[in-house]
């Protein structure tokens, strides 16, 4: 098995240019600018089947493809490392302890939408991965690897760094384009789609940190090489988190179709002090609750929808079994009640309606009538809003509900009460 | 800092901000940002000289700034601490860091100490899910802690003068 991810991870500090350069980073990327034409680059990437691993999973070789290819005007790259999702920080250690990674696939990128300027949009708390960047960034100027004429080829890329200040929201691409502008980043309505109005109104690839890192290996050993790991639909190596209750938590570089089960027992350790599993999330807080038995669930996007869930980011939490799911199910709802935009109505009030009732269960005082209506503010919300962020809070409500549907009952009030009158309270 | 302006090279370093953007309002974050590392937090004054550097309306800049849960209008602690409280450091025991700090400090999220040394809030995923629990003190990440760690941590806190601020990068 091949790593082309992670091999700087252990390190103490980030890798520097020098080093970086000594192991052949740049020599792809000055190939592609020397001899390749943009849409070769687009088809190889295309052809390699790689899918964005900010969670979404659509090709991004096809969301490429949409970029204009007679240039009327700036076209820009927009890095999304505004990682936020509970559960996940495999970006973060991409940038950390090896910048140049990330920025050799920016290279690569840019060429193949011909953009000339990367906004590179990282998450306000990532301050020691923003240095990193900076500083990184610095090295590439000053080597002449960043900016105009670049490997003697006319073409120019620059990279603007830019700190987010605290909104998970911002991780959805048009909400992270309106707060790159300067506003509050609530996402847009689509169509327009960022290809045709992006940053600043022009076409614009978003793009998260650990797809555009696979994109160094793909231009530089093929797609024929990259497609044989991972699944047919799903190739390549994910940088899967493994956190919560397990003996070795961290991020483990593995193909894509590894299951849950070799992740947590293998690479983790298995359950902390050996302990069972009441649960565990799949790949970030709204991707939601699996029980134990769905352990040997390969761990690619298509068998996780047969599951009835999604991949999402790939971070795996592993909830142990002394744990109440509904108390685990409030830490999420109360989550998503923080970090909804507010500005669709069924979102805004649904996600703070959900709350309050998981909230209700919490203290034992769950009604009877509560798990019908909690399932009627999802169907109320999901599908009805300018962006996903319902589905993403019904994602861990929704298999908490089907899945752990006797915890929630157990949390109710003794003599339920009816809807109009007060709420028993215990001691 | 009593100082009711900021100096003209500070603000000619947040002006210069504005040209590294297609349009001048894409420095917004980064201004509000450097403003904010001058004194810890934004003043009415500061919004204003926001707007005016990203032609803006300073209404405008407030609908901004109050959307990121990093901005903050009021003071905060010299030392701003902040506990992740979502489900990886809840697992591995983020409530009982909170209760430490509590005992530590003599203070509930969301205030600041008297002497305005410390400040408590709980915030949500940090990215720091493998080496959980976890706060983080003005971008300064601390991981795998244990009460013990955090009481060592407080002392070591409460003997030592700030960092001097940041530059704006």
């Amino acid at each position: 098995m091949e790593i082309y991810l992670s091999n700087e991870f252990a390190r103490e500090g980030p890798l520097l240019l020098a080093e970086a350069r000594a192991k052949g980073r740049y020599r792809t990327a000055q190939r592609v600018f020397e001899s390749l034409k943009p849409e070769q680059v687009v088809d190889e990437v295309k052809n390699a089947g790689l899918r964005g691993r900010g969670g979404a999973w659509f090709p991004t070789g096809i969301k490429w493809s949409f970029m204009p290819k007679e240039l009327k005007g700036p076209s820009y790259l927009v890095v999304n490392a505004d990682e936020g999702e509970p559960g996940t920080f495999k970006d973060r250690r991409i940038m950390e302890k090896d910048p140049h990674l990330l920025l050799e696939g920016i290279l690569i990128s840019c060429f193949a939408i011909r953009a000339e300027t990367a906004f590179l949009y990282i998450r306000g708390e990532y301050r020691t991965a923003h240095d990193v960047l900076a500083d990184a960034i610095a090295e590439l100027e000053a080597a002449g690897l960043l900016g105009g004429d670049l490997f003697g080829t006319n073409r120019r890329v620059n990279v603007v760094l830019h700190r987010g200040a605290g909104a998970y929201i911002c991780g959805e691409e048009t909400a992270l384009l309106n707060s790159l502008e300067g506003r509050r980043g609530e996402p847009r309505p689509k169509p327009p789609f960022p290809a045709v109005w992006g940053a600043f109104g022009r076409p614009t690839s978003v793009n998260n940190v650990e797809t555009l890192a696979n994109v160094p290996a793909i231009l530089e050993r093929g797609s024929v090489w990259y497609k044989a790991m991972g699944t047919p639909l799903a190739p390549g190596n994910l940088l899967f988190g493994v956190s919560g209750a397990v003996e070795r938590p961290g991020c483990y570089e593995l193909p894509l179709g590894t299951t849950a089960r070799e992740l947590i027992d293998k690479h983790a350790g298995g359950v902390r002090g050996g302990g069972r599993m009441r649960a565990f999330v799949p790949g970030g807080a709204s991707t939601g609750f699996l029980p134990p038995d769905k352990i040997d669930v390969p761990m690619d996007p298509e068998s996780l929808k047969k599951a009835g869930t999604m991949l999402g980011t790939g971070g795996i939490v592993v909830i142990p079994e002394e744990v109440s799911i509904v108390d685990a199910e409030r830490i999420f709802s109360r989550f998503f009640r923080h970090e909804t935009c507010g500005q669709c109505s069924p979102c805004r009030e649904g996600a703070a309606w959900s709350d309050q009732i998981v909230a209700r269960f919490q203290r034992g005082e769950g009604r009877r009538e509560d798990l019908a209506l909690l399932e009627e503010i999802m169907r109320g919300s999901k599908g009805m809003t300018i962006c996903v962020f319902p589905d993403a809070f019904a994602g861990p409500l929704a298999t908490a509900l089907t899945q752990f549907r006797g915890e929630f009952e157990r949390r109710m009030a003794p003599a339920a009460p009816a809807a109009t009158s007060e709420p028993t309270t215990h001691a | 800092m009593p100082e009711a302006e900021h100096p003209e090279d500070f603000v000619a370093g947040l002006r210069a901000l504005t040209t590294r953007y297609p349009k001048k309002r894409g420095a917004m974050l980064p201004i509000l940002h450097a403003l904010q590392e001058r004194r810890g937090h934004l003043t009415p004054a500061d919004l204003r000289l926001a707007g005016e550097l990203t032609d803006v309306a300073p209404a405008d800049v407030y609908s901004v700034v109050t959307f990121y849960t990093m901005f903050r209008m009021r003071p905060a602690g010299r030392f701003p601490i902040g506990v992740c409280r979502n489900i990886a450091c809840w697992v591995n025991g983020s409530e009982r860091i909170t209760a430490t700090l509590r005992e530590e400090l003599g203070i509930a999220p969301g205030e600041r100490t008297a002497d305005g040394r410390f400040s408590l809030a709980e915030v949500e995923c940090l990215g720091s899910c493998g080496t959980a629990p976890c706060l983080e003190i003005d971008g300064r990440y601390f991981e795998n802690l244990t009460p013990d760690k955090v009481r060592a941590l407080i002392a070591e806190l409460m003997s030592r003068e700030p960092e001097p601020a940041r530059a704006a990068r």
